[in-house]
C-alpha cells in the first residue's frame, strides 16, 4: 500500500484511523486509514460499490464504525456536525422544489440559527457573500430548476460555504454534465481550495482524475493507495482494483498532466 | 341587487352557515399549509391512508366510551380514537417497510385498507349499539358543523400553524435535503414524526367537514395549485391556504344554492380551481408552456438561414429571398432572422442580409459539417440522389469532436463529392491553437511542438517554423515546406503525429476561401 502524506504540518482536516464499517459479514470499508491535510483537493476513486459513499457518510458522522475513528480537525466526526458540508449529487436534488438560489444559500446558515430565532442580517450577508463568491449573486431570485447544470452545482457550493464549513464533500459533481460545465465546476473547486478549504470529491472518471486533484484515494473496501495521482494511477494497481475491466489506462497520468 | 343580497348576504345571517364558513376556513387553512409539505414529500397517498384509518378510530372510540361509561357519541373520545388509529397506521407502515422488502407505497396500501376494514367490521358487529350515522364520516357534513367540531378545528389550527411557524426552517430543509439536514444536526426523524402527527391532526379535523373520501382533495389540491404558481415555499404556503379558503367559501355557497353535499361541492370547487390554474399559471401553466414553445426558434432553422446567406456569397439576399429558399413557414424564418440579429450573427443593410464575422464562422462550421457529411455519405455508399438531403439533416450534428472524427476518418478531405471545398473550422485552426499537421491546409504557417515516431525525420524538430504546401496524391500526402524551401512529404499517419501551434498571419485568408 502506498501512503504518501500530502502535508505533514498543521492538524489534518480529516483523519480516518483504521476505519472498519460493515453492513453484515462483508465489510464496506476494511481498515482504512487516511489523513487529509488542510487545503487540499482530494479525489476518491474506485469501482462501483467500493465503499466511496460509505467513506463519505463516515466523514459526515452518520455511521457508527465497527472499529476505528474519523476525526475532523482533531474532533470526533459525530461531534463535528456542521464543520463538514455535503454537496449532493445533482440527480438526488428535486429541482422543482419551490426554492430560490438565495434560499438554498441561506440553508447553509440554518445550523447557526437557534430554532426560536429568525435569520439575522449577518446571516443574510454571509449567504449573499457566498453566492457572490461562486458568481451566482445575479441569480439570487431564480428558482433552482431554471439554472444550468454548472450554475446548480455552484449554488450548492455557495450553501456549503455559507455553512462556514472548512471541509466540503462532493458526491460526483461531474456526473452528467457537458465539458464546458465540467470546466466551470472545476474552476469553482479550485477557487474554493484557494480559500484554504479542504475538498473531498467522489469521482468516477479516471482519465481526468490526475488533472483535477492534488491527491487521490483509491478505494475498494480496503485502501489500495493514497497519494499524488502519479503514484496512485499505476497500471498494475488499477488493473488489480478494477480487475482488468479497464483497458488502455497506461498513460492516464501522462495524458492527464498534458491536458 | 335584491337577488344578489339573497344569494350572498342572507345566508351569512344563518348560524349554521356561519359555523360552516368558520369551520371550513380553519380546516382549509391548515390543510393548505400542511398539504404543501405533503405534496413536496410525495406523501399524498399517506394522507388518503390516514383519513381511512380514522373509521376504525372513530368506531373504537365510540364503542369504548359506550361500554365503559355508557356515554353515547362522545365526540372527544371519537377524535382521540381517530388520532390514535392514524398514528398506529403510520407506525405500522413504517415498520413494515423497514423490516421487509415491501416498499412503502405497498405498505400504505396494505395497512390503511386493513385498518379501514377493521373499523368496518367493528361497526357491523356492534351495529345495534352504534346510534350515529357513520355515513357522515364518509361524506362529511360541513353544513351541520357543531360547536365541538369548531373547537377541535380551532385547536388543531392553532397547534399545527404554531408548529409550522416555529419549525419552518427544519421542515423546509428536511423536505428539500434530508442529508444536509442530518449533517448539521437536525433530528430528521423527529421532524418527520412532527409532520406526520400534524397531518393526522389536520385530517382528523377535516374529516368531519368534507368526509373521509374527500379530505385528501382538500389536502393536496390547493397545495398543488399553489405549487404551479409559486417559486418559494413561504409563498406557496400562503397561496395554498388562500386557495383552500376560497374553495371552502365558493363550495359552501354552491352547496347552499344547488343543494349538493357540502364536502363534494367544496372539493369540486377546489378541483376546478386547480384546472384553471393548470391552464393559466404564468410560468408552469399550459398556456405559458405553449407560448414558450411558439417563441422558441428551432436551432435547425437558424442554421439553415445562416447557410443560406453564406451560400449566397456576395449577392446578399433579402428577407423575402431567404423565405422563398427555405422550406419553412415564412413567419418562422423571419423569427429565426430576428434571433440572429439579436445574437449579432447577421446584419441588415438596405434590406440585404449579411453575415457578421462571428456569423460567418458559425455558418462555415455548419457548411463544413454539411460537406464532410456528404463526403462521409459517399464513402459509406449512400446513393448519390440521397446524399444532399441526408447531409442536410446531418449537418445539424456539428459538434466539433464529432465532426473532427469524421474528418480524420475520411483522411481530411479537401473537397466534397460535388467538388466544393470543405472549409476548415476556424475556431480550431486558429492562431495560438495546438493542432495536428493533418488538420492544416495549404498556406497555413505553424511552429512544430512535437514529432511522434511515425513522422521521425531529421528535418522536423520542435521549435522550427513550417508552411503547408499543396496536398499531393489525391490529397493523401501532406507537404510541409521548411524555411529554406526544402519540402517533406507526410502520409496521413505521419501528419497526425506532428503537433504544431498555428501562427498568427495566413489563417484568415486561407480560412475564408470558399
Amino acid at each position: 500500500m502506498i501512503n504518501l502524506r500530502v502535508d505533514r504540518s498543521a492538524t489534518p482536516a480529516i483523519e480516518v484511523d483504521h476505519l472498519t464499517v460493515s453492513y453484515g459479514p462483508t465489510p464496506a470499508l476494511l481498515d482504512v486509514s487516511v489523513s487529509i491535510a488542510q487545503g487540499t483537493l482530494v479525489g476518491v476513486i474506485g469501482p462501483n460499490g467500493s465503499g466511496k459513499s460509505t467513506l463519505i457518510k463516515a466523514i459526515l458522522g452518520f455511521l457508527k464504525p465497527d472499529f476505528g475513528s474519523v476525526r475532523i480537525f482533531g474532533q470526533p466526526a459525530d461531534e463535528a456536525k456542521g464543520r463538514v458540508a455535503y454537496v449532493p449529487q445533482r440527480g438526488s436534488v428535486d429541482w422543482d422544489f419551490p426554492i430560490t438560489v438565495k434560499e438554498v444559500a441561506m440553508m447553509g446558515r440554518y445550523g447557526h440559527i437557534p430554532w426560536w430565532r429568525d435569520a439575522t442580517r449577518e446571516d443574510h450577508r454571509i449567504a449573499s457573500e457566498a453566492l457572490d463568491m461562486v458568481r451566482m449573486g445575479d441569480f439570487r431570485d431564480r428558482q433552482i430548476g431554471q439554472l444550468s447544470g454548472g450554475q446548480q452545482q455552484r449554488v450548492f457550493m455557495a450553501r456549503a460555504m455559507a455553512q462556514g464549513a472548512d471541509i466540503l464533500l462532493l458526491d460526483e459533481p461531474f456526473a452528467g454534465v457537458d465539458a464546458a460545465t465540467e470546466r466551470a465546476i472545476l474552476d469553482v473547486l479550485d477557487r474554493t481550495k484557494a480559500t484554504g478549504r479542504t475538498l473531498v470529491v467522489v469521482h468516477h472518471d479516471l482519465a481526468t482524475a490526475a488533472e483535477y486533484f492534488d491527491a487521490l484515494i483509491l478505494l475498494k473496501q480496503r485502501l489500495y493507495a493514497y497519494g499524488p495521482p502519479e503514484a496512485v494511477l499505476e497500471p498494475e494497481l488499477l488493473s488489480e482494483v478494477y480487475e482488468g475491466k479497464l483497458r488502455g489506462f497506461t498513460d492516464l497520468v501522462k495524458r492527464g498532466r498534458s491536458a | 341587487m335584491d337577488s344578489l343580497y339573497t344569494l350572498f348576504i342572507e345566508p351569512l345571517s344563518q348560524p349554521f352557515f356561519q359555523k360552516a364558513l368558520l369551520g371550513g376556513t380553519l380546516v382549509a387553512i391548515v390543510c393548505g399549509v400542511i398539504g404543501c409539505f405533503v405534496i413536496l414529500r410525495r406523501m399524498a397517498f399517506l394522507g388518503d391512508a390516514l383519513s381511512h384509518a380514522m373509521l376504525a378510530g372513530v368506531t373504537g372510540g365510540y364503542l369504548l366510551m359506550q361500554f365503559f361509561y355508557g356515554d353515547a357519541a362522545n365526540a372527544p373520545a371519537m377524535l382521540i380514537g381517530s388520532l390514535l388509529a392514524a398514528l398506529i397506521t403510520v407506525g405500522m407502515i413504517g415498520f413494515i417497510s423497514r423490516v421487509s422488502r415491501v416498499k412503502e407505497d405497498t405498505a400504505i396500501g396494505i395497512m390503511y385498507t386493513g385498518v379501514f376494514a377493521a373499523g368496518g367490521i367493528l361497526a357491523s358487529v356492534f351495529s345495534h349499539r352504534i346510534h350515529v350515522d357513520l355515513l357522515h364520516f364518509v361524506m362529511g357534513q360541513v353544513l351541520a358543523v357543531n360547536d365541538t367540531d369548531l373547537w377541535v378545528a380551532g385547536i388543531v389550527a392553532a397547534i399545527v400553524l404554531s408548529a409550522v411557524l416555529i419549525f419552518y426552517r427544519q421542515l423546509q430543509l428536511t423536505s428539500f435535503d434530508p442529508v444536509m439536514a442530518a449533517s448539521i444536526g437536525i433530528p430528521v426523524l423527529a421532524i418527520d414524526y412532527l409532520l406526520t402527527t400534524c397531518t393526522s391532526l389536520v385530517v382528523v379535523s377535516a374529516v368531519t367537514m368534507v368526509g373521509v373520501i374527500l379530505v385528501v382533495g382538500l389536502l393536496v389540491t390547493p397545495a398543488a395549485s399553489a405549487y404551479l404558481l409559486c417559486d418559494r415555499l413561504g409563498r406557496m404556503l400562503v397561496v395554498s391556504a388562500l386557495l383552500g379558503v376560497t374553495s371552502v367559501v365558493g363550495g359552501l355557497y354552491l352547496s347552499l344554492w344547488t343543494n349538493i353535499a357540502g364536502g363534494a361541492s367544496i372539493v369540486a370547487f377546489c378541483t376546478v380551481q386547480f384546472l384553471i390554474v393548470l391552464v393559466v399559471a404564468p410560468r408552469y401553466g399550459l398556456i405559458a408552456g405553449w407560448l414558450r414553445r411558439q417563441q422558441m426558434v428551432p436551432q435547425q432553422l437558424v442554421e439553415d438561414v445562416l447557410s443560406c446567406v453564406l451560400r449566397a456569397g456576395d449577392k446578399h439576399p433579402t428577407l423575402d429571398e431567404v423565405q422563398v429558399k427555405l422550406e419553412a413557414r415564412p413567419e418562422a424564418v423571419a423569427k429565426a432572422i430576428r434571433a440572429l440579429f439579436k445574437q449579432s450573427l447577421l446584419e441588415e443593410e438596405d434590406g440585404q442580409l449579411a453575415l457578421t464575422e462571428v456569423g460567418k464562422r458559425e455558418a462555415q462550421r455548419v457548411l463544413r459539417a454539411h460537406r464532410l457529411w456528404e463526403a462521409y455519405l459517399e464513402h459509406v455508399g449512400t446513393p448519390e440522389t440521397e446524399i444532399h438531403a441526408k447531409a442536410h439533416q446531418l449537418e445539424h450534428v456539428h459538434d466539433a469532436t464529432a465532426v473532427d472524427y469524421i474528418d480524420d476518418k475520411l483522411g481530411h478531405p479537401l473537397r466534397d463529392p460535388h467538388g466544393s471545398e470543405i472549409p476548415v473550422d476556424r475556431d480550431i485552426v486558429a492562431p495560438g491553437k495546438v493542432v495536428k499537421v493533418s488538420q492544416l491546409r495549404e498556406g497555413h504557417r505553424a511552429t512544430i511542438l512535437s514529432v511522434g515516431p511515425e513522422a521521425a525525420n531529421d528535418l522536423l524538430k520542435p521549435g522550427i517554423s513550417v508552411r503547408l504546401g499543396p496536398r499531393q496524391q489525391n490529397g493523401n500526402m501532406w507537404t510541409v515546406e521548411l524555411a529554406d524551401g526544402r519540402k517533406i512529404a507526410l502520409p496521413h499517419a505521419a501528419a497526425d503525429a506532428v503537433t504544431v501551434e498555428v501562427q498568427e498571419e495566413t489563417v484568415a485568408e486561407v480560412g475564408t476561401r470558399q
